[in-house]
């Protein structure tokens, strides 16, 4: 038998003779839940600023406005009632439509020039590339006033279609470079195969193509879908009443009805429960995009 | 230097039904080369990661010069492992790979950069040291895992079939530089392939594994002349040991229409089992007057010889190989075959263990 | 597309040059309608911008438009307020990504390992990301940090911190906490790829080698995640400096300006105060300054990229 001092082992474990397998599988066991715990609480600490504001939406203005937080509490709806009949619906129909709008567009703008920069590398693809990504990171302010004085002299301040477009163009190049690093992990011999099967390029791409680029698309549609619904300054400026977004109705729910934080709640949790369900379903989907393809 | 000994040593995957290594004994001598064999699946691997600390003991225990390695960690082992795919560190040089291990263990620069340097002359690695693992071909990163193995002086090799990536050619030289590097250094080695040609050719001793369990444990020439079962007979050789049914009877044991004659002793060894395996190599039979008939399927001209493959006139799946000179016979030929009875293994058909006299 | 086609060899000269050219523009076909939509919509209003920077205009008084020459750049550069908001706008974007990125490494970590209820922990962990960054902004000021009734101060009352008014007193760490709050995942997701994509035989072969875990992260994984890292602080960078919503929603750039960042500074001069010229002479200068951050920035990423692209 070993003696113990021959043997340095892991902390937190016996030493010496031979142990049962119970034994051994336990020390798997713990090391794993240490680690779940630690995963446990920094997820609930993340979650928790969410956690609250459904709670509190919950809440009557007396139950929220308090020194100690109010946990138990006997729940109401008098808070949504308050939101739903404040004219949320046609600032939905907005958002819904400028979302759906601006992702189709984007994915039909994106997916032939992703596909067109990851078939053959050249080097005007990366002078592409880095162009598309450029027109990100020139500051929307820069942008937004000949854009809003060209808006106004055209008469296209509060339309829908003119945030569609600023949708479109604010998503586009993101859209891009997801789709092509999701173009780049179709094998070339794929390509290849469907040429010797006498494919002619249309029919590769839907038939063999997009088949395997299906999730790409997918991630990359949610990410913009993500980032449309949530975009507030284009809606603030250019929109008034018309063509008002679902972030613009938030805000002004505040200033009409000052800061009532039950009420507020309210509001917040439904203009952020769409894309925070489509977020959960398609969480993958999601990951996917967020990591350009390298989480599955 | 030291001894490994594998007492009753399992491990069982989570949610796995059956263990991946079941109730391994294996008592390796110090300094010795043994190669652990078997088929995909068979638990070599499994065995070797073991020893190396990268899998759980579940059950039994693995000791090394005495000390039971259940529960201590990779890092307080003192085995060195070379990786199938190499495992080269990709942000750091050649020599500061190979330098890695020392760097953990505190050893000094200067002593770190000499065992470097030595290691490296032995492998004709000394103008890479400089060079990432990505500019380096298949070859010279398969010696590099091996250098970040010697320059350590572990007590273990632990070798996880380094050679498949390499090509035929490089494979076969490669094979006899570890043999040579082995027996130089005299370190305990434990190589794990797929390949029986490595094992017969490179260990001292050859564990033969299937599903988790050990099936023998002997020298090449032990094996290949003594087969334990009916699976070592067929794994070991190459082409594989022919392996026809037959039953016993008064005279002998009768295999197709024929009555082969074994020596007395293992006829006498054999009464009690009904239902027999006989076992014969191809070299050991041969193309002329003999007992058995045979229809000719292909034959494999290598050059040196050539191996006629067919099977019994009359019964399409009893298969035979037949190893044969440069003049052989012809796809279709019906010919007869004699067999060097001193050399017919026999085998219980129930269960596959050899019959000895 | 003849892209795939083998190249056309023939006698007679003529022909190859003109497929070849053909087959050039078949080639850029598909670039061209997101190309051309992106030029317009925003390249045209950027060289509008750096038009109206040169005049004076005030939108208060229509019709004052007049040619001004760099006068708006003048004022701009001597503007105190344009240079304190530029600095907060650095303090809050670095901070936010710096941050956000440390936190992302150590929860990829986390979520790296097995563990009950994994795939939970990486929804709730998410979250934050999905959450309408006006929302966020607002739940963050009321019920998480305010003086009277904020979950914050509740918590730290046994330590002996009451009524403690963070947005006032801490404008610009309050709007980073939320930023950093809302970033976090993004970085962490990025991250997990490249702990994803490490190959595991060189971890056990560094543990064989003796290597402690803390060493074996020091020397191999974080080099490896290096390129995951730059990725997440370019792209993060891009979004946070844009970053409006957060600012407007929590502070108002207040007090005074001590919270404001570029953009939302900006949007007071030509939405408040309307003056036009002014605003985007600042953009301008916001753009040129971007542009110098951004051309060392992007080489940073086509290194990463291609080199992400040649490991796979």
């Amino acid at each position: 038998m070993a003696s113990a001092e021959q043997i340095r082992t892991e902390p937190g474990l016996l030493t010496g003779a031979a142990v049962e397998p119970a034994h051994r599988r336990k020390r798997r066991r713990t090391n794993s839940t240490s680690w779940g715990i630690v995963g446990w609480v920094a997820g609930i600490l993340f979650f928790f600023p969410v956690l609250w504001m459904v709670l509190t939406s919950f809440k009557t203005e007396a139950q929220a406005y308090t020194n100690t937080p109010n946990v138990v509490f006997s729940p109401t709806l008098s808070q949504y009632k308050t939101v739903f009949s404040s004219g949320l619906w046609p600032y939905v129909a907005n958002s819904a439509f400028a979302t759906i709008v601006s992702t189709l567009l984007v994915l039909l703008l994106a997916t032939p020039c992703a596909f067109a920069l990851s078939l053959r590398p050249v080097k005007k693809t990366r002078d592409v590339l880095f162009f598309f990504i450029s027109t990100k990171m020139l500051p929307v302010v820069a942008a937004i006033i000949p854009i809003y004085i060209a808006a106004r002299d055209l008469h296209l301040l509060d339309n829908i279609f003119t945030l569609v477009i600023l949708y479109t163009a604010m998503n586009l190049p993101i859209a891009i470079w997801m789709m092509r690093s999701f173009f780049l992990e179709v094998p070339g011999e794929l390509l290849e195969a469907a040429q010797m099967d006498g494919a002619p390029l249309r029919r590769t791409m839907t038939e063999v193509i997009l088949p395997v680029v299906a999730p790409g698309i997918a991630a990359t549609a949610l990410i913009c879908c993500i980032f449309s619904w949530n975009e507030f300054f284009f809606a603030v400026n250019i929109t008034a009443t018309e063509a008002a977004t679902v972030p613009v109705f938030l805000v002004g729910f505040i200033s009409s009805e000052g800061l009532y934080f039950a009420q507020l709640a309210a509001a917040a949790t439904v203009a952020t429960l769409p894309v925070v369900l489509a977020g959960w379903v398609a969480q993958r989907q999601l990951v996917r995009g967020l990591s350009f393809g390298a989480i599955k | 230097m030291a001894e490994v000994t594998y007492e009753g040593a399992t491990c069982i995957y989570q949610g796995a039904a059956k263990p991946a290594v079941d109730g391994l004994h294996l008592a390796i001598k110090d300094g010795e080369f043994v190669v652990m064999v078997g088929p995909s699946g068979c638990g070599k691997t499994t065995a070797l990661r073991m020893l190396a600390g990268l899998e759980e003991i579940d059950d039994g225990s693995i000791r090394i010069d005495g000390n039971d390695m259940v529960g201590v960690s990779s890092r307080d082992r003192d085995i060195a492992m070379v990786f199938q795919n190499y495992a080269l560190y990709p942000n750091k040089t050649v020599g500061e790979n190979m330098g890695f291990a020392l760097k953990m263990h505190g050893v000094e620069k200067a002593e770190r950069a000499r065992r470097v340097r030595d290691a490296a002359k032995m492998l004709d690695l000394e103008d890479f040291l400089d060079r990432k693992p990505r500019n380096l071909s298949g070859g010279q990163r398969q010696r590099v895992a091996m250098g970040r193995a010697i320059v350590r002086e572990p007590k273990v090799f632990c070798m996880d079939e380094p050679l498949s990536n390499l090509d035929a050619q490089l494979r076969v030289q490669t094979r006899t530089q570890i043999a040579e590097l082995q027996r130089r250094l005299e370190i305990t080695t434990v190589y794990v392939t797929h390949d029986q040609v490595e094992a017969m050719t490179m260990g001292d001793r050859v564990a033969v594994m299937r599903s988790g369990q050990l099936q023998q444990f002997a020298s090449p020439t032990e094996l290949y002349d003594h087969p334990a079962n009916v699976f070592v007979a067929g794994f070991i050789g190459s082409p594989a040991m022919n392996r026809l049914d037959g039953t016993l009877s008064p005279d002998g044991v009768k295999v197709g229409g024929a009555t082969l004659r074994p020596a007395e002793a293992l006829l006498r060894a054999a009464q009690g089992h009904g239902q027999l395996v006989a076992g014969i190599r191809p070299e050991h039979l041969a193309i002329g007057e003999g007992e058995l008939q045979m229809q000719v399927d292909l034959v494999e001209d290598l050059g040196s010889d050539s191996y006629v493959y067919g099977h019994l006139t009359g019964d399409a799946k009893a298969n035979i190989i037949v190893r044969s000179g440069r003049d052989h016979p012809r796809r279709g030929d019906d010919i007869k075959i004699a067999i060097d009875t001193s050399h017919l293994h026999l085998f219980d058909a129930g269960t596959g263990l050899r019959i000895d006299e | 597309m003849t892209a795939l086609a083998p190249a056309v060899t023939s006698a007679r000269p003529a022909r190859p040059r003109l497929d070849a050219r053909r087959q050039g523009w078949v080639r850029r076909a598909p670039l061209l309608p997101a190309l051309v939509f992106t030029i317009i919509v925003t390249q045209l209003p950027f060289l509008v911008t750096l038009y109206y920077s040169l005049e004076s205009w005030s939108l208060v008084r229509p019709g004052s438009q007049h040619f001004a020459g760099l006068t708006n750049y003048l004022d701009v550069f001597k503007d105190s307020q344009f240079r304190q908001t530029a600095v907060n706008t650095v303090i809050m974007t670095g901070g936010t990504v710096i941050i956000a990125m440390v936190i992302g490494v150590a929860l990829a970590l986390v979520l790296d390992r097995k563990f009950l209820g994994r795939g939970i922990v990486r929804t709730l962990l998410i979250t934050p990301f999905l959450i309408m960054p006006v929302a966020a902004a607002l739940l963050w000021k009321t019920t998480m940090l305010d003086s009277t009734f904020g979950v914050v101060n509740f918590v730290l009352r046994p330590f002996g911190i009451g009524h403690f008014d963070w947005i006032s007193r801490f404008p610009i760490e309050s709007v980073m906490i939320e930023m950093i709050w809302q970033w976090t995942p993004f970085m962490m997701l990025l991250v997990l790829a490249g702990l994803q994509s490490q190959p595991k035989d060189i971890l056990e072969a560094a543990s064989c080698d003796g290597a402690k875990p803390v060493a074996i992260f020091r020397e191999l994984t974080l080099p490896h995640l290096r390129r995951y890292i730059e990725l997440g602080v370019v792209l993060g960078a891009i979004y946070v400096v844009n970053d409006f919503d957060a600012v407007y929603m929590m502070t108002q750039g207040g007090p005074g300006i001590s919270s404001a960042n570029l953009p939302y500074y900006i949007y007071q001069r030509a939405f408040l105060g309307f003056q036009v010229g002014q605003a985007a002479a600042m953009g301008v200068v916001v753009v040129v300054a971007t542009i110098i951050v951004a051309t060392f920035a992007l080489r940073l990423i086509f290194k990463t990229f291609s080199g992400t692209e040649q490991a796979a």
